[in-house]
């Protein structure tokens, strides 16, 4: 055994990769974002008992599995046409909103906000989740560290396991949850509650306030104009579980509101030469390019689209804050990137607060948790509100329920196109002929694509265990003349 | 003493599995109720939620090298990652040093006080699938006895 010493760069595959081509004059011609996609996951699943798809498909990756498991899970319903007892679908919404907690407090305070406090011009050795420990206090680290525990408590109980959750059964849940854990998560949920309120304060106070960053916010360097798209409950209320596909335009005006099995009345897919991962479109205003405006069937999704597709919040508390967001921000919809981080913020707190509605209600407690199917299996999709956006599951079957072909559309796919937008306007607005491109600059760049939480479905659990970027500038002659790698 | 031996790996994606297999060969070979062994398909701060708690920790997992061979095992240490701790923001998560960093600082008593890593090279860990190329497949004996050996080494 030899002893090594590891280097971010030793990590040769699954790199997502910032390219900028660079004209004469020395200003930003074009840049690309390429992100690394595993291969052949539909072909994997077929031929498997369509059952076994929600054990499987959280194993695509392990930032999400939980938004796999129910897309699975309900995509699996549907096949069976079974409709789970109300008490089977309160849980697993519970449960679900104990997932969107977990993953929403890492972005913000492990990977976005670090950008803000210390700032994305602070050196990069400062700018990470130790140096906005090191500036907040180790006690609100804590908390931090506790919210994430908890969350992963709840969906540890509900879903069985801690990582890949085994709970969704066609028709219903495999476990009844008892009164003392309906006890604890109603505890925990309330201590969301209030951490759900600390984040918004600590946005407020340390971004919000300061000009600087209010600014960055709403000007041009991530200002983008698109269609959104998001789930809404029968209110047109956020909904992460269950509900219609709603769209807007840039004016924020309604042009489709569809169930999830419609979707691909709705959605196409455009490959691209240079990209492995797709790029689903409206199919209805068509493919354009990569271009703004009303006739570019270009979409976001995510928490900014949540909020920008629905008339408000179901609850109290995060009602307010979405008020105040678009009073702040000038109004619905809002088409700022950066604006996704604040609207992750409100979308703990609504989360937290649904999480305590459903925790008090008896009934997740109730023994009648599944309907059994009886059915023929045919064909069904599933659809639920990932943390990063949208994301369907759509199976058909023979009649044993033998899995003949998958589609998944992940929540990243939905964002790709807007992602490589926002990094070209992001890159031709900081870097100018003849300046020199440092990496706070470089890191602008990146805050482009990070404000949409990618999920890179790449192998980055491997050793050293970090998804590795690359950027790379190149020259009119197609030279590369710059490169950095993190 | 509590031990935990985590492997870390997909068993769906190839090679990646490595970590996962030994898991499951170890889960039947190690008894007593000072150690667990546990396989998680995750990293960066989830793994911090599964380290808290124990005294040492000996992960198991993939790893990938430039010009790396297939089938070789490493004996790491966390300071062998130390130069990329303060890396800056990444792009989703946060990497095995940085994660037992933000555990030293916030959890202090529960982190474990020694972690020992053995991590295979592998080959392919970009296509779904339940096969692991041989030479990495091969390594599962010799892992599963370097663990077992590190588990009785104290």
């Amino acid at each position: 055994m030899k002893k090594i010493t590891i280097d971010p760069i030793t990590r040769l595959e699954g790199h997502g990769k910032i390219e900028i081509f660079l004209d004469e004059e020395g200003n930003v011609a074009n840049a690309y974002l390429q992100i690394p996609e595993l291969r052949g996951f539909e072909k994997f699943c077929e031929g498997r008992p369509v059952e076994e798809l929600p054990r499987i498909t959280p194993r695509i990756c392990g930032v999400c599995p939980a938004a796999h498991h129910m897309a699975s899970t309900k995509a699996t319903d549907a096949v069976y046409h079974v409709d789970p007892p109300l008490a089977a679908k309160k849980l697993r919404e519970l449960f679900y909103c104990a997932h969107m907690i977990h993953s929403h407090i890492a972005h913000f305070y492990v990977l976005a906000g670090p950008d803000f406090i210390p700032g994305y011009d602070a050196p990069p050795e400062e700018r990470n989740i130790l140096g906005l420990i090191k500036k907040v206090g180790l006690e609100i680290g804590g908390e931090v560290i506790k919210h994430r525990a908890y969350a992963q408590d709840i969906q540890a109980t509900i879903g069985g396991k801690a990582t890949h959750p085994v709970c969704g059964l066609p028709g219903g849940m495999s476990r009844v949850i008892t009164e003392e854990e309906r006890k604890d998560f109603e505890e925990k949920a309330k201590s969301f509650v209030e951490f759900g309120k600390f984040g918004l304060k600590l946005f407020d106070e340390q971004v919000l306030a300061n000009k600087k960053y209010l600014d960055l916010i709403t000007g041009d360097v991530y200002f983008m104009k698109s269609y959104y798209m998001g789930m809404v409950d029968g209110n047109n209320k956020v909904n992460f579980y269950d509900g219609d596909i709603r769209v807007v335009d840039e004016d924020g005006k309604e042009v489709a509101k569809f169930k999830p099995a419609q979707y691909l009345d709705y959605i196409s897919e455009r490959t691209e030469p240079w990209s492995y991962l797709k790029f689903p479109y409206l199919k209805k205003v068509g493919w354009r390019g990569m271009v703004e405006g009303k006739d570019s069937g270009v979409y976001r999704v995510n928490s900014l689209a949540r909020l920008n597709v629905a008339d408000g919040m179901a609850t109290p508390l995060a009602q307010e804050a979405y008020e105040k967001f678009f009073a702040t921000l000038g109004g619905k919809p809002v088409h700022a990137t950066l604006a996704f981080h604040w609207a992750r913020l409100i979308e703990i707190l609504y989360a937290a607060e649904r999480l305590l509605e459903l925790a008090k209600d008896k009934e997740v407690t109730d023994t009648n948790i599944r309907t059994i199917p009886t059915a023929i299996p045919d064909e069904g999709v599933g659809v639920v509100e990932a943390p990063r956006g949208t994301l369907y599951h759509h199976y058909q079957t023979d009649e044993r329920g033998i899995i003949q072909k998958v589609n998944l559309i992940v929540a990243t796919g939905n964002n790709h196109a807007a992602m490589c937008m926002s990094v070209k306007k992001a890159a031709q607005a900081v870097i100018k002929k003849g300046e020199e491109i440092s990496e706070p600059l470089l890191n602008m760049v990146e805050m482009a694509f990070r404000a949409y939480d990618p999920c890179m479905a790449c192998a980055t659990h491997s050793l050293p265990g970090q998804m590795p970027l690359e950027i790379n500038i190149y020259d009119s002659d197609g030279n590369i003349c710059q490169s950095l790698r993190r | 003493m509590k031990t935990l031996v985590l492997g870390i790996g997909n068993p769906i994606l190839g090679d990646d599995g490595i970590g996962f297999y030994v898991a499951q060969e170890l889960a039947n070979k190690v008894k007593g109720e000072d150690v667990d062994v546990k396989d998680a398909n995750t990293y960066g701060l989830n793994l911090l939620e599964l380290l808290a708690g124990y005294d040492r920790v000996i992960i198991v997992d993939a790893i990938k090298t430039e010009n790396g061979e297939a089938g070789r095992i490493y004996k790491l240490r966390p300071e062998d990652f130390t130069n990329i701790v303060h890396f800056a923001t990444s792009l989703h998560d946060t990497n095995l040093a940085t994660t037992i960093e933000i555990g030293k600082k916030l959890l202090a008593e529960q982190m474990p006080d020694e972690i020992v890593i053995f991590a295979v090279e592998v080959e392919e860990v970009i296509k779904f699938t339940e096969k692991m190329t041989e030479k990495v497949k091969e390594t599962i004996p010799k892992v599963v006895n370097l663990v077992l050996g590190e588990i009785g080494s104290t």
